[in-house]
């Protein structure tokens, strides 16, 4: 190795080292604070915003406030549900649909392949107004079924995208080797190439419920006019806290709330984190 | 009885705006029970879609397959009773070895213990007893194709069929597969069908071979009747390695016998003395152009011979002497064409050196140059 060489190696790590550091410690930062403030008296948090909270003087209560009064309990339960049936059915219709598209031929098999990848292309912004319309009109509007509909609808593009990549890597032997020893189609399928696509089906189902799980846009639409709030996912009701509050804002109860909305996010991140890098990567490779 | 018969059989693959591609042409041909018939051809001959249709995996156009009597057009795979190796294995990557060869006996709900003794046998049959917990991609090529095989053995099945399964095989393991599959031939003493490019591989192992060319069945006939009998320009030049040797020419009235002579610029083209049995064969066409088809171990170097025949005795150029070790392969030249001969190993050649070679054209074939046809009688199965 050049000497040339080994002396810009060693500038050029403390630096890198310096930068990096110092941007996650910006992007942390705030997160940080937040988790450690909603542990504090809203007085507290006022007068004295950086400091940590005195070890006496956990608000815990912000948490109970924020689950029950913010009805966070509710929006929470409300989250789960429809985060895990829109993902659940992303997954499954996805890997179905994208089975069968590189599968089989027909004729109108690439037409459909098209078709399904063009809603990967369309902003949802641009759905917005027809399908606030067509809810309406199928009296869906204010409930988690139709909510679960859009999502599920809107994430599948992208699970077949990422789908068909996975099942055209299969070779075509292993289909005809399954169906010789006895497999019908679904079991072929189901036994013998879904297994081999769990990467694929690990990385749509994360990326699809992180998605799902902070979604906003089409929530507030679609819900927001539920004057009860029942069907409100989480991201709605953290939103309608800060609007409500308008002269009075519970910061430690809003804080509280913020950190219930991120912890599972947090929890599957950490648990997943591999998968996730690695889907990152196969998509960009595969993709 | 594991009979398979094909009458007929048609496969044409649809084509926009045409008549579309005929993959396979309309043959005929019967596969015995406990017959080892080997389909071999060149790359597009529609060996493999052959094959495949017979296991149901094309569609076939029209004709009919029967296996055991009964026609299979219409029934899937899993219900025909035939069991399949693949060129590149196939095995489920995601599970064990012994889950590999389970696998089909699971799903015709076999109970346990007799899924474990027949796994238990085929392993020990194929020596992978410390390979079933393994998954394939902790084994070898070698291996992985032995557990492929297992699997097959593993349904009983009434007719086996090979996709070209040692391709992907190195030397050394396809010469050693070889012998194992023939082995389990006469162990299980099945029907089998084997599909391959490599003429080597099908003079070895089938009791019949099926020549293939552009979707035609050519000849059907046992190795040796097949090497001795060919019954055209394509299946003499296509079984035996190193391959026959082709001089294109015409007979020739010369005194009062038939004469082969090479067509050739030259001022003295190779001219042979036909004999007894070539001339009887070459009656019909004297002053029409043939090709002579002669082997490479059919034309010996004169110093080995007793008493050359001058006759059909030649100096010829050596071109490259490649020593094989039992008997060294000599790339001689006549000057129009270049051809090989199987000699001693213990004479030493020269390139450029100029040998004199005798040619035992008792055992060689005459073939008209127009239909490639052998000229006289060539036996078929």
């Amino acid at each position: 190795m050049k000497a040339g060489r080994a002396r810009n190696f060693s500038l050029g790590r403390p630096l890198i080292f310096t930068v990096l550091l110092g941007y996650a410690a910006w992007v942390i930062f705030p997160m940080f604070w937040v988790a450690y403030s909603s542990l504090k008296p809203d007085a507290a948090i006022f007068r004295d915003t950086f400091t940590l909270p005195a070890a006496d003087d956990l608000r815990l209560d912000n948490y109970a406030r924020a689950w029950r009064e913010a009805r966070f309990g509710d929006y929470f339960f409300n989250s789960v549900l429809v985060t895990g049936v829109s993902v659940t059915l992303i997954v499954a219709l996805g890997a179905m649909a994208a089975y069968a598209l590189t599968r089989f031929y027909h004729p109108l098999a690439r037409a459909t392949f098209w078709l399904f990848l063009a809603g990967l292309m369309i902003p949802a912004q641009l759905a917005m107004v027809p399908l606030f319309f067509e809810l309406r009109a199928l009296n869906l509007l204010n409930s988690r079924l139709g909510l679960i509909l859009v999502y599920t609808a809107n994430g599948l593009p992208f699970a077949i995208f990422i789908l068909a990549g996975f099942f055209r890597s299969l070779p075509r032997s292993l289909y005809e080797a399954a169906v010789i020893d006895g497999c019908s189609e679904f079991s072929a399928f189901w036994r013998v190439l879904l297994p081999l696509a769990r990467p694929g089906l690990v990385t749509v189902a994360i990326f699809q419920f992180i998605g799902v799980w902070k979604e906003y846009f089409f929530a507030f639409m679609l819900v927001g006019g539920d004057v009860d709030g029942s069907s409100r996912t989480l991201p709605l009701g953290l939103a309608n806290l800060s609007i409500n509050a308008q002269y009075h804002t519970d910061y430690g109860m809003l804080f509280a709330g913020l950190v219930l909305v991120t912890l599972p996010i947090l929890v599957v991140y950490l648990l997943l984190q591999r998968q996730i890098v690695k889907g990152v990567a196969a998509g960009a490779l595969k993709g | 009885m594991a009979k398979v018969v094909i009458e007929h059989l048609v496969k044409v693959y649809p084509e926009k705006g045409g008549p579309g591609v005929k993959a396979v042409n309309g043959i005929n041909l019967t596969v015995e029970d406990r017959e080892f018939m080997v389909l071999v051809g060149p790359s597009g001959c529609g060996k493999s879609t052959t094959l495949r249709m017979i296991a149901g995996l094309e569609e076939i156009t029209t004709g009919r397959i029967s296996i055991d009597g009964r026609v299979v057009n219409e029934v899937l795979p899993k219900d025909r009773d035939i069991a399949m190796v693949f060129q590149n294995y196939a095995l489920y990557p995601h599970m064990s070895v012994f889950d590999n060869m389970a696998f089909g006996l699971k799903l015709r709900k076999l109970p346990a213990s007799e899924i474990a003794t027949r796994v238990q046998e085929a392993a020990a049959m194929l020596g992978l007893e410390d390979c079933l917990r393994r998954r394939p991609k902790a084994l070898s090529g070698g291996q992985r194709q032995r557990v492929a095989v297992g699997r097959a053995i593993v349904r009983k099945p009434k007719v086996f069929l090979f996709d070209e399964p040692l391709s992907n095989l190195d030397a050394k393991m396809r010469v050693s597969m070889r012998a194992e599959i023939s082995k389990l031939h006469a162990r299980l003493g099945a029907t089998m069908i084997f599909v391959t490019h490599d003429q080597v591989e099908a003079m070895t192992m089938g009791d019949r071979i099926c020549v293939m060319k552009d979707g035609n069945i050519i000849q059907v006939a046992e190795p040796l009747t097949l090497y001795n009998h060919p019954v055209n320009l394509f299946v003499a030049g296509f079984i035996g390695s190193p391959p026959m040797n082709f001089f294109r020419g015409t007979i020739q009235r010369a005194g009062g016998h038939l004469v082969f002579v090479e067509t050739s610029a030259r001022p003295a083209p190779l001219t042979l003395d036909l004999g007894d049995v070539l001339s009887a064969r070459a009656a019909g066409h004297v002053d029409r152009p043939v090709v002579l088809g002669i082997r490479p171990e059919n034309i010996h170097d004169t110093l080995t011979l007793g008493t050359p025949d001058p006759a059909r005795t030649v100096e010829v150029n050596v071109e490259v002497s490649e020593p094989m070790g039992p008997e060294t392969y000599l790339y001689l030249d006549t000057g129009v064409t270049s051809f090989i001969a199987r000699v001693r190993p213990t004479d030493r050649f020269e390139p450029g050196q100029k040998i004199k070679v005798t040619f035992g054209l008792d055992q060689a074939h005459l073939f008209d140059a127009a239909t490639e046809q052998v000229l006289g009688n060539a036996k078929s199965s």
